[in-house]
């Protein structure tokens, strides 16, 4: 369990023409449940790489509890990651398999098994102990790998690479649900890298947004959904997105921070009425059924307007083909290079 | 049912079939047919049963060439798997080293086995051989052709350095397979490096070892070139192996009988070993 | 049109009878292991356990090589000829059909823009990135003209941001050819976004046929109901009924509402043991226990709850699913 704090920290692949990570400053609490996300190419691997030793900083320092590790090996550091497949010593049983990293590291017979025992009950694989590792399922497999990553008591913190991607899509739930029941009763300090914004909005009290090799927003999932702090964070996260339209294009009831270039909202926060109550005209393009709520269908509708492509959910009262107004009851205002401009609305 | 059927297929595997019965099916059966007869010219034959395969397997001789022979395998590969992966591991494994070494590495399997006899036999003289000269600068009195000790450690040398690197090409191959993310994850859990090799890698290598030690098993078993050049089977019987002995009989002797008997007898153990070690390994795996 | 007669996706599954309209697009839904790949590889004439009579437009092709059948495939792993530029590559279903080589820029111009490649034109697929590689795969499958194009999950390799603008295109794509599309996947999401027709498959069977919302408001049984839920829908068991008559009812997740939202006679209440909750921004996910049941409610927005509360919650009886013996 550690304080985990990046100064400064770039890192320049050899002979790339430029920095994968330009200057990123993080601070992780200890014991946190944190999430880095971001698409591929962002920067996210690298960063990891980077905590846990694989790859040394071109410049910039990474503290754990205040110690400079930037130089340390792996070993040294006492991190512990879990990988996309599970990455488990076949040969061995369950409970070798557990035990491992503590025999590695020369603990007392008895200690060891008294801690593979507590670990093992945390994740409800007791009566597995005796099994073969090479036999389970993937989500069998996958908890041990995280067993193996909790073992060590004093662990400084607990690298996720995407765990979820080799679990079966009914069980990447409960994967998910048992990784955070864990990091909350053992209160271990979790790292959780992923492209999927439910993953690291469900699991996470952090979560850092990044894109282009920067961190873009470190916030609680509420602030980062409800307050993007750049235009970005709005349109990664959200399923649709966020929908941007320049500030002309407006109906010039709606007020705006002054320096205000674009307007940023969420598909739930604009309803679909007649056009002349509208703040944005457009017409139907497309209908995206999603269920139904009370007996209506209710989905998402994509519009073309002359503001660009919108997307607005709600209840699919509209046909396509139909031109319609687009009321906005919420929004945020953006600057000319995407950052948030405090709005008096909310 | 209706799953599309080629018939045509057929037509690419009868020229292997029809060669692989002429070169391999019926000289086979010529041979067991010889076994059971005593030939001693092309018209006067005679049947004898199984007389031969008892003559032979209480021959002193046979018992001797193959007491030898069992010893011989036995050292090859306790010798060669071991230094192969050893060998194996210790090769980068990417980049242009990389390339070179593997180039290098070939260069034994390619040399014709005779040419390989011949190299290590003037090698190793105690006149004009490079070692022989040095061994015996050192201040061993080195003579493979008079000493039988020195004539077997010739010959393991030989055949180390001709077929280590088939071991090591193999084994390599393995290795490269292991995903990064296992030696990551060994390196982090604090492993040294004989717990990544016994818990990491050998579990992976099981497949590729088991090809390893079948083929070398195979090999040495019936080899016969090298150890003729080298020594001819010398001094006296010493190096002696099988398969000379089998030679010796059927070509020098000519006792068609007694080798045709021989012969079979030779195939039938090779089989046993490969099986015995093939279904033990495969078993395990289950 | 598609017909399938007499078709066992694996030698110890019960035959089915299924038809692929023309030009239309269906969605096959199931989860892992249940058949659906099975299910392509059977159609694409390609070696698997699924047997059954093929029947495309009139004439059988189950006897035919997967080469004479009209059928290109887009897999899940990116499957594109590594040693050939995109041109190349989307060009080769048509030189493999005998077009010669300068009639065929034309048509790999236009499918090459159609799909966002038409910078990459000279490029390699290595040097494409995962989105861009499964498209250029997509061009070479549409490249081929066949009758039907089979899609095996082709974006689960893909993140999550790229997935969602990939399925509005495809969307977007499908519907104008007049190619039968076959697009299996474990998402009921991909049911409702792409699918004219879903198709649920279960354990190498065939649960249901029908449009996405009659699958979504009618389910034959639980695991239909189950596979177009997601997370899987709430069984509903009272302690007072049979164990046999367990899976006879659920409800959905985002069918069960807050009882404070929703009132009237149409609804009926329950007591859930709230054990803990997620949220993914626009949704949240309540777990909890009710009557003895583990329950999962999906509400829009941010919901706060803590452990081990007392719920209140309310489901219209219109929304309640039942099957079989009430």
């Amino acid at each position: 369990m550690a304080l985990i704090e990046l100064q400064e920290l770039t890192f320049r692949y050899p002979g790339a023409a430029a920095d994968t990570l330009t200057p990123v400053s993080l601070s992780v609490a200890d014991s946190a449940a944190f999430a880095l996300l971001g698409a591929s190419g962002a920067g996210k691997t690298t960063l990891l790489n980077l905590l846990s030793g694989l790859l040394r900083p071109t410049s910039g320092r990474i503290l754990f509890n205040g110690e400079d590790v930037s130089t340390w090996a792996g070993r040294q550091r006492n991190v512990a990651q879990v990988f996309q497949f599970p990455v488990l010593y076949e040969s061995m049983n369950v409970a070798d398999n557990l035990a491992f990293p503590l025999r590695a590291r020369k603990f007392q017979a008895a200690a060891i098994k008294q801690r593979v025992e507590v670990i093992a009950s945390e994740l409800n694989i007791t009566d597995q102990l005796g099994h073969k590792a090479s036999q389970l399922s993937l989500f069998q497999k996958q908890l041990i790998a995280i067993g193996r990553a909790l073992v060590r008591p004093d662990v400084s913190v607990v690298l996720l690479d995407e765990p979820l991607t080799a679990v079966e899509p009914k069980m990447k739930w409960r994967l998910r649900r048992t990784l955070r029941r864990v990091q909350e009763e053992l209160g271990v300090t979790m790292i959780y890298v992923t492209h999927d914004q439910t993953e690291a909005l469900t699991f996470a009290d952090q979560v850092a947004v990044m894109g282009d090799g920067k961190v873009l927003q470190v916030d609680t999932p509420e602030r980062i959904y409800n307050r993007p702090l750049h235009e970005f964070v709005g349109y990664f996260i959200g399923s649709p997105g966020m929908n941007f339209v320049p500030s002309e294009q407006l109906h010039s009831s709606l007020s705006l921070v002054p320096g205000t270039k674009r307007i940023g909202f969420r598909p739930e926060w604009a309803t679909l009425h007649a056009q002349n109550s509208a703040h944005i005209n457009g017409r139907v393009t497309a209908q995206q059924l999603q269920g139904t709520d009370g007996g209506g269908l209710v989905g998402v509708q994509r519009l073309a307007t002359e503001a660009g492509d919108l997307a607005v959910r709600g209840n699919l009262q509209a046909q396509v083909g139909q031109t319609v107004g687009v009321r906005l009851e919420q929004y945020l205002c953006f600057s000319q290079q995407g950052q948030l401009l405090v709005t008096p609305h909310e | 049912m209706n799953k599309p059927y080629n018939n045509k297929a057929w037509l690419g595997v009868l020229p292997v079939l029809l060669i692989v019965a002429f070169s391999g099916v019926i000289p086979l059966m010529t041979v067991v047919n010889y076994s059971v007869q005593d030939i001693l010219d092309f018209n006067s034959r005679f049947f004898v049963g199984f007389q031969w395969y008892t003559d032979t397997l209480q021959d002193p001789r046979f018992i001797d060439a193959f007491l030898r022979q069992l010893g011989f395998s036995a050292s090859v590969l306790l010798l060669e798997i071991p230094l192969g992966l050893m060998l194996a591991r210790g090769m980068p494994r990417q980049g242009l080293a990389a390339s070179l070494l593997l180039v290098l590495l070939a260069i034994p399997l390619l040399i014709p086995w005779n040419v390989v006899g011949t190299i290590w036999q003037l090698f190793a003289r105690s006149d004009i051989g490079l070692l022989g000269v040095s061994l015996n600068a050192l201040g061993f009195s080195f003579n493979y052709t008079a000493n039988p000790t020195h004539a077997w450690l010739t010959l393991l040398a030989m055949d180390i350095w001709h077929w280590t690197s088939l071991v090591t090409l193999l084994a390599f191959a393995g290795l490269t397979s292991v995903p990064p993310a296992y030696y990551q994850a060994a390196e982090l859990d604090g492993a040294s490096k004989w717990q990544v090799f016994r818990y990491v890698e050998l579990p992976r290598l099981k497949g590729v070892l088991v090809i390893a030690v079948l083929l070398r098993l195979m090999d040495s078993f019936m080899i016969y070139t090298e150890p003729f050049v080298l020594t001819g089977g010398g001094p006296g019987n010493a190096t002696t192996f099988l398969s000379q002995h089998l030679a010796t009989m059927a070509v020098g002797q000519f006792d068609l009988g007694p080798a045709a008997a021989f012969s079979v007898i030779y195939f039938l153990f090779i089989l046993l070993f490969c099986w015995i070690f093939y279904s033990s390994v495969m078993r395990n795996n289950d | 049109m598609l017909h399938l007669h007499h078709t066992r996706l694996a030698p110890d599954a019960e035959a089915f009878e299924h038809e692929f309209a023309s030009g239309t697009l269906n969605v096959v839904l199931g989860r892992n292991r249940s058949g659906k790949t099975n299910l392509c590889r059977l159609i694409a004439g390609l070696n698997c356990s699924a047997k059954g009579d093929i029947n495309l437009d009139g004439e059988m092709i189950s006897s035919l090589r997967p080469q004479a059948r009209s059928v290109a495939v887009v897999f899940q792993a990116f499957v594109n000829y590594p040693n050939w530029t995109v041109a190349q590559n989307i060009a080769s279903p048509m030189r493999a059909q005998g077009v010669a080589r300068k009639n065929c820029s034309a048509r790999v111009n236009q499918l090459a823009e159609v799909l966002g490649l038409e910078n990459l034109l000279q490029r390699l697929p290595n040097e494409l990135s995962g989105g861009q590689q499964q498209r250029l795969a997509i061009a070479r499958a549409l490249a081929q003209q066949a009758r039907v194009l089979l899609l095996d999950e082709p974006l689960v390799n893909l993140d999550y941001k790229l997935r969602e603008a990939l399925v509005l295109e495809l969307q977007g794509l499908l519907q104008q050819t007049d190619t039968t599309v076959i697009y299996t996947t474990t998402d009921p999401k991909d049911a409702f976004a792409l699918g004219d027709q879903v198709l649920l498959l279960d354990d190498h069977c065939k649960l249901q046929a029908g449009s996405p919302l009659e699958v979504y408001q009618r389910p034959v049984g639980f695991i239909a109901a189950d596979l177009m839920s997601d997370p899987g829908v709430n069984a509903f068991v009272t302690p007072a009924t049979l164990v046999a008559a367990a899976r006879h009812a659920a409800v959905r997740p985002e069918h069960v509402h807050l009882s404070a939202e929703a009132l009237g006679s149409e609804f009926s209440s329950f007591d859930m043991q709230v054990q803990g909750q997620e949220t993914s921004g626009d949704e949240t996910f309540i777990h909890g226990m009710v009557d003895g049941n583990r329950w999962v409610i999906r509400r829009p927005g941010m919901v706060s709850v803590t452990p081990g509360q007392r719920l209140s919650v309310s489901v219209r009886t219109d929304d309640i699913l039942r099957f079989g013996v009430a």
